[in-house]
């Protein structure tokens, strides 16, 4: 497996099991929304014992800091919305 | 001859490409390969003809084949690009070698297959093609019951409109509530009930276990709670990019397994560009790279593309997605991220709701809209929200997803001016409720703090 095809998966799956995760917490903040209990396969122990609670602890700057180290974030690209107060600018050559 | 691009695709992003290549540059000699017999049409309505809201899949077409042909491009219908090499610049298609100078990729998405038994069954509808779309229609006046498997929007809209033509559906997803991926509870639940007004059975949190089938047609989906007898499933699970031609030459591919791309839709190899549903691009939020986004951004993304390959200098912008549909005869929408997405990836955030009227309270047809703003703790910047209710719905949600790219703040938008004329607008604008309701809460909770 290569690296590219490594980080596909770590994405895929810690997506996937801290939105499970997510899913729980928020359908109990929602007692009468008419949900039900979700049908996916259980996550496995790593994911469900380590990995949530241990992201879940650190603060969103750690986390940004180590998406950046492990490069997950787009490359290439500018950051961030215009400031207020900054001219706004037609793209070359017209809309 | 000048300089000659190819793009390949004829979908939303592949015909913006080359129409704005061509335009921007006359010389360019653009060429366009697509392997199927149409384009210029919008999938997005196949599930509104089927439902008979719109009268003819004609009415989908927004141009023809002749006309690009009139305007200069050299159209390769039916034709698939089996090979390219990249450094001889050449493309194989129908056991010819053709050579370009520039490449700009749209070869769009393909649907993730469920794996389980019987998935190779006829009567399992995928929505995409509109051909298919056309014989599948014809077997709809026959079908009695559908099941729709998968909770993504487009399985909404088709259940929904089977139920409009009056067939039995059967709506199942493993999620806790409606399209749990995307939409909070509190918001998927009068979408579920628009649906069940219908006569949609919702059945969430129901896995889907394998197609039962007699003659080698499925007959039953079996599930985590039963079998239900159809006569066709449509499974709209994930829009997975088609990116295996990409693969194969060399582009670099990201963590979604979308083609990586810059702000100018540069591919990882010189001279080659690609768009639309294939690509993956930043969030504007936390510049995340996330892909299968909406026909909107495909079409915006290849006259990106296809300006950048005809010689301009434009860029495009990380994304704030707004989106929206109706479920029924009811709309949601939103931008960004909603409680659940900011739970899950552990961004502090809390919540402003309001719910207001879509026009003088007083005047006929005026409908609630709820509002939920997810804010950023301390600069009370806008991040997300989720919106329902009836009439403008949509904008509301362009609107907040471009106020939160120019960093809109709750302040912001609880001082914000609105329109006020009975037939189309409040006195009070809901989503100035909602900020005001929050600023409100925001002082509760400092003073409670000191």
């Amino acid at each position: 497996m290569t690296f590219a095809e490594r980080k596909h998966e770590l994405r895929e799956r810690s997506e996937l099991y801290l939105r499970l995760a997510a899913m729980e917490d928020i359908r109990r903040r929602y007692p009468d929304a008419g949900t039900r209990p979700a049908a996916y396969p259980p996550a496995p122990a790593f994911w469900r014992t380590v990995f949530v609670p241990l992201y879940r602890r650190l603060p969103w700057h750690v986390k940004q800091r180590a998406m950046r180290t492990l490069r997950m974030t787009s490359e290439g690209w500018p950051e961030g919305a215009r400031q207020f107060g900054t001219p706004w600018r037609p793209p070359p050559g017209g809309a | 001859m000048g300089e000659r691009l190819v793009v390949i695709g004829g979908g939303g992003a592949g015909t913006a490409a080359s129409t704005i290549a061509k335009r921007t540059n006359p010389d360019l000699h653009v060429s366009v390969f697509t392997e199927f017999p149409d384009i210029a049409y919008s999938p997005c309505g196949i599930p509104y003809v089927h439902g008979r809201e719109i009268p003819r899949f004609e009415d989908l077409f927004l141009s023809t084949v002749e006309r690009y042909v009139e305007d200069g491009l050299d159209m390769r219908m039916e034709t698939v690009v089996t090979d390219i090499d990249l450094d001889r610049r050449t493309l194989t298609a129908r056991n010819t070698h053709e050579g370009f100078d520039k490449l700009i990729l749209c070869t769009g998405f393909v649907w993730e297959q469920p794996a389980v038994p019987g998935a190779d069954l006829e009567g399992l509808h995928y929505v995409k093609d509109i051909r298919r779309a056309m014989e599948f229609d014809k077997e709809l006046d026959t079908v009695k019951r559908a099941v729709v498997i998968g909770g993504m929007w487009l399985g909404v809209e088709m259940a929904g409109a089977l139920g409009r033509r009056g067939i039995d559906v059967q709506f199942i997803d493993e999620g806790p509530w409606l399209l749990s991926e995307l939409v909070d509870p509190d918001v998927a639940q009068p979408a579920q009930e628009a649906l069940e007004k219908l006569g949609v059975t919702v059945q969430m949190g129901t896995r889907l276990d394998g197609f039962e089938g007699a003659d080698g047609r499925v007959r039953a989906v079996a599930t985590s709670r039963g079998e239900l007898d159809c006569d066709v499933a449509i499974v709209c699970l994930h829009k997975l990019p088609n990116s295996a031609l990409a693969e194969a030459i060399g582009l670099r591919l990201g963590t979604t397994g979308g083609v990586v791309v810059d702000d100018h839709m540069r591919t990882s190899a010189p001279g080659v560009w690609a768009a639309g549903d294939m690509i993956e691009v930043p969030h504007g939020l936390t510049m995340l790279p996330i892909r299968g986004l909406t026909g909107s951004h495909a079409y915006a993304q290849g006259r990106v593309a296809g300006a950048n390959a005809a010689g301009e200098d434009r860029s495009y912008d990380p994304v704030w997605i707004p989106w929206g549909f109706m479920s029924g005869d009811y709309t949601i929408g939103g931008f960004s991220i909603g409680e659940t997405l900011a739970e899950a990836m552990g961004i502090p955030y809390f919540v402003a709701r309001g719910v207001g009227v879509s026009r003088a309270r007083y005047f006929p047809g005026a409908a609630k809209t709820h509002v939920k703003l997810v804010v950023e703790p301390g600069t009370l910047r806008l991040m997300g929200a989720q919106l329902h209710g009836g009439e403008g719905i949509k904008e509301r949600c362009d609107f907040l997803a471009f106020a939160a790219k120019r960093g809109a703040t709750l302040e912001d938008l609880a001082w914000m001016e609105n329109i006020y004329s009975p037939p189309i607008g409040a006195l009070f604008e809901p989503i100035q409720i909602a900020a005001q309701n929050g600023l409100a809460e925001q002082r509760t909770r400092e003073a409670v703090t000191v």
